[in-house]
């Protein structure tokens, strides 16, 4: 909800950060339980931001940029680092540089400036810009007609909404990977790769034919190829949409589904793992620089060749939590092994995996799902090609305008901060470039051992999740107030939409605190639902990469201890336990998050798990408070529509309930609510009022639907109906059956076995005061 | 006939089939194999139509020979059966009774017997009509027809019919003699029958007489000598019939030419036909690429489907042979020959055509009957043993011991040619049905039941001729046996009384449901082979095929192209257009879909001829160099393995990408010359078993890979051939390719592949009398058992060469087996075995052997062990090894047999007295020079394999003859001029001259040709307009027009359209046809006549 977003603190910066005063020491910042961390979106359009049309100037030795804490002597044309306190001197072409005469970036206020940049920061092409952008789609065949024919209108009407000048590129796969060469005109004509066979970059140029042609770009003559294309070869397979629309329509017409037998009590064999290196490889012909993305469209799990996730016969099911809890997942570990090779190719080539998948059962973005994070690529999670959730999704990856996802390449993000500061790592749609320096922590958590990285496709919304780390040695030299501050600086490149190499430089400050004098300033640096989030990320992170991980318990044992520490209370006494006001939505919020998605996982299949991981990872803080916590609204006749306690308690039968819990959203209408809309009073002008009532939540969802991407499932049902579980499931069960005596009226009950928050309270405050 | 006969039914009736035109007629003759016989007849028009029962009919002996008089002689002869009748003892048929025959006869050579003019004979009216009379055989010469044209007569006349055979058959004596003159009835009719139809036409139409006259024959005799021309005679008949057109004409051609009437029908016709007539010989018409347009198409080969193919057959006396010829009666035959100097190179033997075919029985008086020349022209019946067509011994007798054998240094194998083409006028082979529970075998050994399994105990045992085993009779096929102990129905059991049958296989003889017929093309588009026209001929050629192609569901296609990479296409239907799937990785290769790249033909046929004609163009900008040959065969292969089927591949230069590439050997060779000299041989051995695995594969898939290779440079057919070898197919090779004269012949090779009889998916067995065992087999085809060969494609062309040895005495007196079991199935998804039988006398004594020495098949025996060893050894080593091998037999024959004692004198048998000659020709051919580059020699060893015999005289000793005089043949010759030695002497500076192998055509001008005659024929007017590249025309003059005649005879003799090549006088040209002059003294060989003082020397040291 970029709407709520501006208007919170993140800013001009769109950078949030847990702690926004930093104890002095890594002993201190560990008592903090929260970890420091930041959550950045790097390229966050914000009306105030400059664009400088000039290159930035950079520090000689830790090679930040010139930014608005930087301290300027005018008269000798100096500029001091705040990073490394180097004394750099202006280049000639500052030497107009005054009090009243100050360049962009040294404005205070603009303390996130953009630079358009002439060329890209790779000395290899400096003469590649503008390059157009690639779209290669990836189209699964083994589908059922039905939904193959949604996903070839999909496709039609997404290629018809590509810029012209976009390249496009088309390889369906079932059996074998099928690529086509769109720009041979005697007859249709696909390259046929076998599915069940691993394939090298060096092969897959070779046999398309583009083996030498595809590589002397990199060997070097890059002034040679004015437009990139014209001499590679691989203009074969990938034609500018204007050209090839036409050519891809008939092809999509006569497109059949997988024509290779099935056979009776098995799964159609389909060879997702080498229709996505075989694409990779493809795009390996282009330019290095080049902005391209692989669309993969899959319908069903890989059963064929690298990257299967299950074998083809249908008695045995799709792995399950599970079984990877029990190790029992044989395909497992070496599909994410080769979904990971196929990742550091695309990373290496600087291009992105978007994988939209559409079927019942699962597909494998748990597997995929590190290629698709890697390279920031866009993933949407849905059960049939033909339902919104798709549909929608997929046609706004292609539009323009107001809710364009502004999707960028090449994208490299540089961390500058402090001495002393280490950064441990990114949780997010990144990858390490093991750029490693002073500032890198020994410690790794997500992507790092680095201070660079690599984001292959970004857009908007993208947003980063840094942990920082202290240094641990004691400082000897510290001079006291002197630095009082610390800086933190975050460098993205990238190119966008139109082609063009932009910087982006946000320089933020914060003030280090001594929290052994004094915890109040670092309570009211607090900001708990960052603080909510980078936990949520963090547990996620952990379940995945650490075996045995019990994430309820590590939750509950850092929010006790959390407690333990800013609580106000006398020892032993649970009664006494208050909360400063800064911490205290964070009970709920972990409250909510062990019931989230992301923590009981046995209620989905890893797919989901993975996917809501990805989604929690890569949105802004709001969002990802969403997920965790989802927003609840009341609309009733008697007032505004009003944010409503997230509690079975809301249920009221003259209400409706709009619940956002970002994957889906619920209009619940109360029982009456229910009745009258049936008997079809809101069409009757004398109860006008009660039509808007009924409409305004469906405005409301509309409105949220068309801001996020991917576009959520809109559920509406009534109380008491199969879908009103959507709902309940997000409730705090404060009403069970086992308490179901003194509930109101026209609420409702939840069959559960959960405990509430209510007694969630009681534990913690009693396990808080303990000494 | 399609309909299988149930055991012991009589013979389908005649009348039914053949009223109406076949149902199964298929010009292409690919109904099921029987039925091929059938579609011969209609197409040849010539023979009379034989009824399954009706004897052997016209023959051509009737025909006199070239010469004008002869033949009146002859037809006189005939005239006079008595003299026939005594025949000659049944062994002997040839020699001595000739004599008594027309005088000019009886000098005819040894192995012929030349005498039969006596043949008339007709003889006595055989008990069966079925059964030949004796006299037959001696008949075949003169009078051969008559007994046969009785039957036929029968059927034929059968329009004019039903009036007894008799008046029928004069009439078609008459329009045979051609030369007597012949009665007069006939004559009438042939003008009436507008020449040729006529004849054809009885063929097809004929039989309504039905078998059952019997022997009607009789009747027929007298008149008149010549057979042939009943034909003509027939005329009438035939125009009702539709095949009558083509045979007509063909009729006409070889027979009557020295009618008149008779020969203008015929040019007439063969310029007229629309081609589509000309089909039935389908194979056989040539059509012409549009471009070439002005030739009459198909015709030709029709036309003239009777020529006296053969060769080789001393027919007529001729000075020079005599001394060669001793009489063979005493089977002493021995030609003296003195010094060299005293040689007279006009006396020494030489194969000498003839130009009429003879009626031969393969049995006769409950013996075998020594077959004809393989390269002579006859008519099969078939009493008891198989046609020596499919299967025929190198000596016709077999000896009792190893020992034996040994001492008359000859080798025993047999050449077994399952398939072979009948000629048109020989009966179709039957069909037998046993029903679920499969053909009658001995329990023991398994052999197939035959004619030779001896029923004893009132029928109620059976005594196998194989293994010796007594079987009991199975309950149902038990029948009393007769007071001369055969079976009582043994003549109405077609596996009891013919020695090759067929056997309708039931389920126990199937792994799987037969097979669809499946072809697919592969073609290379590599820039080479589209740059000089290779790929648009290819493509013009499959395109022109489709439609040759089995009818029905049954027949699937698929295609493919490949250069560096293979192009599938998918043919489907529910598409616009066709789709190209490229498999780009030919390393480790695969099939782009499962079901749409093969579909059926009716389904696709309209995409397939837009794509095929979309080839060429489409990759006219290629410029790829390389070519994945290996890989492509294999993608292929795996796209057809669910069904096996036949892989077209045409590839246009050396393979050198993909799986199984292949290096420039042949350019390491020369420039590493030392071990060029050394290794010169491994050039010619496959560079790698790569290929030799995946054609294994293949064979085991029941995939069978042709290749036809059009290049311009080197492809490494040594190695390439692997496939065709392995999996029954055969090389064709186009070098050097041109885009100008070879799509004709590129097409005419495909449609022959395509339309010859043929079968998939077999097995072959041959299976010996106790004492007898095969040694080894060799052709075209894999083995993966010893006693078995598996055959993906089998057909008409391939023959194998199976070796014998003893391991044991034979009964001196007694009979040895050979049961040759074919197990296939037919292009119409027919499962069938087709059990060929041969049952020889043996013999303890050495010049029996001698006697009964089959010359052709001998010299196809070395020819093809030559070829097997030139990879493996040093060329000096192969030449030696064959110039021994002759050396050795006439050795054994001068020792142990000869009488005459004179030890100046080079004594030959009269049998093999053309083996010096062969052998020497042998030695200088292409395989066995080492001029010659590795392509040229690597094809021409593998096209020796799977050669058959009938072929494999002519690749070494071609035929020559004078074309600068073809329009001044005299009224009794046949289409062919006479032969001409293959020596410079007989080569007149101001002739031309066609030589012909049988594959390779060559044209010499002498320096001094006369213009007129060179316009006349090729439209320039200087030798120094003869153009490198030739393409057939028909200009209107006569001489074109009987040149044009005599290359579509050749044509249709050899199954082969002919790839001309232009000599010229002092050009390289002209070097190669002086280097097929094989008598010539030349870098390769001493002459003929040095060649057989240094035998004679060679014979009298090792005497000494």
């Amino acid at each position: 909800m970029s709407e709520m977003a501006n208007m919170d603190s993140e800013g001009i910066d769109a950078v949030r950060m847990t702690w926004n005063v930093w104890p002095r020491t890594k002993v201190e910042a560990s008592k903090c339980v929260i970890p420091l961390a930041a959550s950045i979106a790097p390229i966050r359009p914000h009306t105030d931001i400059p664009m400088l049309p000039y290159a930035p100037l950079r520090c000689k030795t830790c090679s930040a940029v010139l930014n608005a804490f930087a301290r300027v002597d005018f008269m000798a044309k100096i500029w001091i680092c705040p990073f490394c306190y180097q004394r750099n001197h202006f280049p000639p072409h500052y030497a107009m540089i005054s009090e009243t005469n100050l360049p962009g970036e040294l404005y205070p206020q603009y303390t996130t400036v953009q630079y358009a940049l002439q060329s890209f920061p790779d000395p290899n092409n400096s003469n590649a810009t503008q390059l157009p952008p690639v779209f290669v789609f990836v189209l699964d065949t083994c589908m059922i007609e039905e939904e193959l024919e949604f996903v070839k209108s999909a496709l039609k009407q997404a290629i018809g909404l590509l810029p012209e000048h976009a390249l496009v590129g088309f390889v369906s796969f079932g059996t074998q990977v099928q690529v086509h060469e769109l720009g041979f005109s005697d007859m249709s004509k696909v390259y046929v790769f076998r599915g069940s066979k691993e394939i090298s970059r060096e092969q897959v140029l070779e046999q398309l034919g583009l083996g030498s042609a595809g590589r002397r770009p990199t060997v070097g003559y890059p002034k040679v190829l004015q437009n990139g294309y014209a001499n590679t070869g691989v203009n074969r397979f990938l034609l500018p949409a204007s050209d090839c629309e036409y050519t891809l329509d008939t092809l999509l017409d006569e497109l059949q589904t997988d024509q290779w037998p099935v056979q009776a009590g098995h799964r159609a064999s389909r060879c997702t793992g080498v229709a996505l290196s075989v694409s990779a490889g493809l795009l390996a012909a282009c330019l290095p620089g080049t902005g391209a993305r692989i669309i993969a469209l899959v319908g069903g799990p890989c059963t064929e060749g690298p990257g299967t996730i299950v074998s083809k016969d249908l008695s045995e099911p799709v792995r399950s939590h599970k079984d990877l809890d029990k190790d029992a997942a044989p395909y497992f570990k070496k599909a994410v092994k080769f979904y990971d090779s196929i990742a550091k190719q695309l990373v290496s080539q600087g291009h992105v995996l978007d994988l939209f998948a559409s079927a019942l059962d699962q597909v494998g973005v748990a597997e995929m799902k590190v290629a698709v994070e890697r390279t920031g690529g866009l993933v949407v999670l849905a059960e049939s090609f033909g339902h919104s959730v798709f549909k929608d999704s997929f046609k706004r990856v292609f539009e323009d305008g107001e809710h364009s996802l502004g999707l960028c390449f090449n994208g490299m993000l540089e961390i500058n901060c402090s001495k002393d500061i280490k950064i441990q790592g990114v949780i997010g749609p990144c990858t390490s470039l093991e750029k490693k320096g002073p500032n890198v922590a020994d410690t790794v958590i997500g992507e790092g051992n680095t201070t660079a990285w690599k984001m292959c496709g970004l857009n908007k919304s993208t947003s980063l999740t840094v942990l920082f780390d202290l240094s641990s040695t004691e400082r000897s030299n510290v001079p006291g107030a002197a630095n009082s501050q610390f800086y933190l600086q975050f460098l993205t490149s990238y190119q966008d939409p139109e082609g063009k190499t932009m910087l982006r430089v946000t320089t933020v400050t914060r003030q280090w605190v001594d929290s052994t004098v004094s915890s109040e300033e670092l309570l009211r640096g607090f900001d708990q639902e960052t603080a909510a989030v980078v936990m949520a990320r963090v547990t996620s992170l952990k379940m995945e990469t650490e075996e045995g991980f019990d994430a309820t318990r590590w939750l509950d044992r850092n929010l006790i201890r959390l407690c333990s520490k800013f609580g106000d209370y006398r020892k032993d006494d649970p009664s006494s336990f208050t909360l400063n006001p800064c911490f205290s939505l964070f009970p709920q919020f972990m409250f909510n998050l062990r019931r989230s998605q992301f923590v009981q996982v046995f209620n989905n299949s890893p797919d989901e798990t993975a996917y809501f991981r990805m989604l929690l990872n890569r949105e802004n803080i709001t969002n990802a408070a969403v997920m965790i916590q989802p927003s609840l609204i009341s609309y009733s006749f008697n007032s505004l529509p009003q944010p409503a306690l997230l509690d079975v308690a809301s249920i009221s039968a003259d209400r409706i309930l709009l619940l956002d819990s970002y994957f889906s959203i619920v209009v619940f209408h109360g029982m009456t609510i229910a009745q009258w809309r049936n008997m079809g009073y809101q069409n009757q002008p004398e109860h006008q009022a009660f039509a808007e009532l009924l409409q305004a939540p469906q405005a409301d969802a509309q409105m949220i639907i068309q801001e996020r991407f991917p576009v959520p499932r809109l559920v509406v049902c009534d109380q008491h109906g199969s879908q009103a579980r959507f709902l309940l499931a997000k409730l705090n069960p404060s009403a069970t059956y086992n308490n179901s005596s003194d509930i109101a009226a026209g609420s409702d009950i939840i069959f559960t076995d959960d405990v509430s928050l209510q007694v969630f309270f009681e534990h913690l405050q009693r396990l808080a005061v303990q000494s | 006939m399609a309909a299988p006969v149930p055991p012991g039914a009589p013979r389908p009736g005649a009348n039914a089939r053949q009223q109406s035109p076949h149902p199964n007629f298929n010009p292409n003759f690919q109904t099921n194999p029987n039925s091929l016989a059938d579609n011969m007849q209609n197409m040849n028009l010539n023979r009379p139509h034989s009824m399954p029962n009706s004897g052997p009919r016209p023959s051509p002996f009737g025909q006199p020979p070239p010469f004008p008089q002869s033949s009146v002689t002859a037809g006189f002869p005939v005239a006079s059966p008595p003299m026939s009748r005594p025949g000659p003892p049944p062994g002997m048929v040839g020699r001595p009774a000739v004599i008594p025959a027309g005088p000019p006869q009886t000098t005819l050579p040894a192995n012929v017997p030349p005498g039969r003019p006596v043949g008339l004979p007709v003889s006595h009216p055989p008990p069966f009509g079925s059964r030949p009379p004796p006299a037959s055989l001696s008949s075949s010469t003169g009078g051969a027809v008559l007994p046969s044209s009785a039957f036929p007569s029968s059927g034929v006349s059968s329009a004019s019919a039903a009036p007894p055979p008799s008046g029928a058959r004069p009439s078609s004596f008459v329009s045979s003699s051609p030369l007597t003159g012949g009665p007069a009835g006939p004559m009438s009719r042939a003008p009436a029958g507008p020449s040729s139809n006529g004849p054809p036409a009885v063929g097809a139409g004929a039989l309504p007489g039905a078998p059952r006259f019997p022997p009607a024959a009789i009747v027929s005799q007298p008149p008149v000598g010549p057979p042939p021309s009943m034909m003509s005679a027939r005329a009438p008949a035939q125009a009702p019939t539709m095949r009558s057109v083509l045979g007509s004409s063909a009729v006409s051609s070889p027979q009557t030419p020295p009618l008149p009437s008779a020969s203008s029908p015929f040019p007439a016709m063969t310029q007229a036909r629309p081609p589509p007539l000309g089909s039935p010989y389908g194979p056989q018409t040539w059509s012409m690429q549009p471009q070439q347009g002005t030739q009459p198409p198909h015709i030709p080969g029709s036309t003239h489907a009777q020529p006296p193919r053969m060769f080789g057959m001393p027919q007529q006396a001729l000075p020079n042979q005599a001394m060669t010829n001793i009489p063979p009666a005493m089977g002493q035959p021995g030609a003296p020959m003195s010094g060299s100097s005293k040689i007279d190179p006009n006396q020494i033997p030489r194969p000498i055509p003839n130009a009429t075919p003879i009626v031969y029985e393969t049995r006769h008086g409950n013996s075998a009957n020594p077959p004809p020349p393989a390269t002579s022209d006859y008519i099969v019946r078939d009493t008891g043993n198989c046609s020596p067509r499919y299967m025929r011994c190198t000596i016709n007798q077999i000896p009792c011991t190893a020992d034996l054998l040994t001492t008359s240094a000859m080798q025993l194998a047999l050449l077994v040619q399952p398939m072979a083409l009948p000629h048109p006028s020989e009966d179709p082979i039957q069909v037998v049905d046993f029903g679920e529970s499969g053909p009658v075998r001995c329990s023991r050994c398994k052999g197939y039941i035959n004619p030779f399994m001896k029923f004893i105990d009132q029928g109620r045992k059976f005594i196998c001729n194989l293994c010796g085993f007594t079987d009991d009779t199975p309950r149902d096929y038990h029948c009393n046996l007769g007071p001369d102990g055969r079976r009582r129905d043994a003549d109405e059991r077609p596996e009891l009384c013919r020695g090759t049958v067929e056997f309708v296989a039931s389920k126990e003889y199937m792994v799987r449901d037969p097979m669809p017929a499946v072809y697919f093309f592969l073609i290379d588009v590599s820039m080479n082979g589209v740059q000089t026209g290779a790929t648009a001929a290819a493509c013009s050629a499959i395109n022109q095929v489709i439609s040759d192609l089995p009818e029905g569901t049954r027949t699937l296609v698929g295609i493919a192209t490949f250069d560096s990479t293979i192009h599938f296409y998918n043919l489907k239907r529910a598409l616009q257009q066709p789709l190209m799937l490229i498999v780009p990785d030919i390393q480790d290769v695969y099939t782009p879909l499962e079901t749409d790249v093969i579909v059926q033909l009716s389904e696709c046929r309209q995409h397939l001829e837009l794509l095929l004609e979309n080839i060429p163009t489409m990759f006219q900008t290629s410029t790829t160099a390389e070519s994945c040959f290996g890989a492509a065969i294999k993608a292929a292969f795996l796209a057809m393995k669910s069904t096996g089927g036949k892989l077209l591949v045409f590839q246009s230069v050396l393979p050198s990408v993909g799986i199984g590439a292949l290096s420039s050997r042949e350019a390491e060779g020369r420039t590493n010359i030392s071990a060029s000299e050394k290794e010169a041989h491994k050039l010619l051995q496959p560079a790698d078993k790569i290929l030799k695995t995946m054609a294994i594969e293949f064979a085991e898939y029941q995939v069978c890979v042709d290749v036809f290779v059009t290049t311009q440079t080197y492809v490494d057919i040594a190695s390439i051939s692997v496939i065709p070898r392995t999996t029954g197919g055969q090389v064709y090779y186009y070098y050097p390719f041109s885009a100008v004269s070879d799509p004709a012949k590129l097409y005419n090779d495909l449609r022959w592949n395509i339309t010859r009889p043929q079968g998939f998916e077999a097995v072959m067995r041959v299976r010996c009398s106790q004492g007898i065992q095969v040694q080894d087999y060799s052709g075209n085809f894999c083995k993966r058992i010893p006693t078995d060969v598996d055959l993906a494609g089998i057909d008409c062309d391939k023959c194998i060469l199976v070796t014998l040895k003893h391991d044991d005495k034979l009964q001196d007196g007694s009979e040895c087996g050979f049961q040759c079991a074919l197990l296939y199935t037919t292009v119409y998804g027919q499962r069938r075995i087709r059990v060929t039988n041969l049952s020889l006398p043996c013999t303890n004594m050495l010049s029996n052997l001698f006697r009964s020495a089959d010359l052709d098949t001998q010299f196809t025996c070395f020819l093809k062990q030559a070829a097997i060893e030139i990879p493996t050894c040093p060329l000096l080593q192969v030449r030696d090894h064959v110039t021994n091998l002759c050396i050795n037999i006439l050795l054994s024959y001068r020792k142990f047999c000869a009488t005459v004692s004179s030890t100046g004198q080079l004594i030959l048998p009269e049998a093999l007295k053309l083996l010096p000659l062969y052998t020497l020709a042998l030695i200088k051919s292409r395989g066995l020079r080492n001029d010659g580059r590795i392509d040229d020699r690597s094809f021409w060893f593998n096209y020796v394999s799977s050669l058959s015999t009938p072929l494999a005289i002519p690749l070494v000793y071609p035929r020559m003859f004078a074309i600068h005089n073809v329009d001044s043949k005299d009224g009794d010759e046949s289409v062919l001029p006479p032969t001409i030695p293959l020596s410079s002497e007989h080569v007149c500076d101001d002739g031309i001259y066609l030589l012909e192998n049988g594959e390779d055509a060559l044209i010499y001008f002498g320096s001094s040709v006369d213009s007129s005659i060179l316009q006349q024929l090729f439209g320039f007017t200087s030798v120094d307009e003869v153009p490198t590249q030739f393409v057939m025309q028909q200009f209107s003059n006569p001489l074109s027009k009987n040149f044009n005649d005599v290359v579509n005879v050749i044509r249709q003799q050899r199954c082969s359209y002919l790839r001309f090549t232009l000599c010229k006088k002092g050009d390289p040209s002209g070097m190669l046809f002086v280097s097929c002059m094989v008598e010539d003294k030349n870098a390769n060989g001493p002459s003929y006549v040095e060649f057989l003082v240094h035998i004679h020397r060679q014979i009298q040291m090792k005497m000494s």
